[in-house]
């Protein structure tokens, strides 16, 4: 049986770093709603690698620095 | 709570309504005696009226939704911000009712959920015709099937925007 991936990031921490930048900030650079971008922070919804790459961007960060994956079970 | 979760609320009481209208209005002509029981053309006549309003009342009911949403956006950005202009309100609720690739995944995995509760209801009325139940019957269960699918679809997607939602 495959092994659990988690997808870890680090959104708050780098909106935070952005001048405070807000959630709906945030939404409107990466084109999604304010409800993905919550649910995104939260761990709640993983997106596509498309959209991870635009949020990067919108940081001005590499990709890697935004997401960050564990391997959960035996 | 969000746009999404406030649309699939009124989708689920659209479709709670719809299917109390049908089954007060199809038990209360029964109780009265107007219709005897294998009358089918009141029964498939009775579907199609209700799938009909079933149709009208959404969409009706959408309108009024999107347009007491943006006045509600409206007002609230006017309150925040009493110097904004037109433009900034519009773009406020544009933003608010943006649809993205969460949302579709929601949509399809919701829909699924529908989808089999319909096919489910549709096998069941296969199986109330093999053991000799009257034809009244299937088509009540398919009516009730296809309008509860509709309405768990709307309860899912609920579920999905509270617990999240996952690829695969």
């Amino acid at each position: 049986m495959a092994k659990k991936i988690v997808i870890t990031n680090e959104i708050r921490k780098l909106r935070f770093f952005a001048n405070e930048m807000t959630q709906q900030q945030l939404a409107e650079k990466v084109g999604a709603s304010r409800q993905t971008i919550i649910s995104i922070e939260a761990g709640k919804y993983s997106p596509s690698l498309e959209m991870a790459f635009r949020i990067a961007e919108a940081f001005n960060v590499k990709i890697s620095e935004v997401f960050d994956y564990e391997v959960k079970g035996s | 709570m969000s746009y999404q979760e406030k649309k699939s609320i009124i989708s689920i009481v659209t479709g709670l309504l719809i299917l109390a209208a049908y089954f007060t209005y199809t038990y209360t002509k029964y109780q009265s005696g107007v219709v005897i029981e294998g009358d089918l053309k009141f029964w498939a006549t009775s579907i199609l009226v209700f799938i009909g309003i079933g149709i009208v009342a959404t969409i009706i009911i959408q309108i009024i939704f999107h347009i007491l949403l943006s006045v509600a956006i409206a007002v609230q950005a006017k309150v925040k911000d009493e110097s904004c202009d037109d433009k900034e309100i519009e773009k406020t609720i544009e933003l608010e009712m943006v649809s993205d690739e969460m949302d579709k995944l929601i949509e399809l995995k919701s829909s699924m959920v529908g989808f089999g509760v319909a096919g489910a209801g549709f096998m069941l009325s296969l199986v109330a015709i093999v053991f000799n139940y009257s034809p009244v019957v299937m088509l009540n269960i398919m009516f009730a099937s296809f309008s509860i699918g509709s309405i768990l679809e709307g309860f899912t997607q609920l579920y999905f925007y509270r617990k999240g939602i996952n690829h695969g």
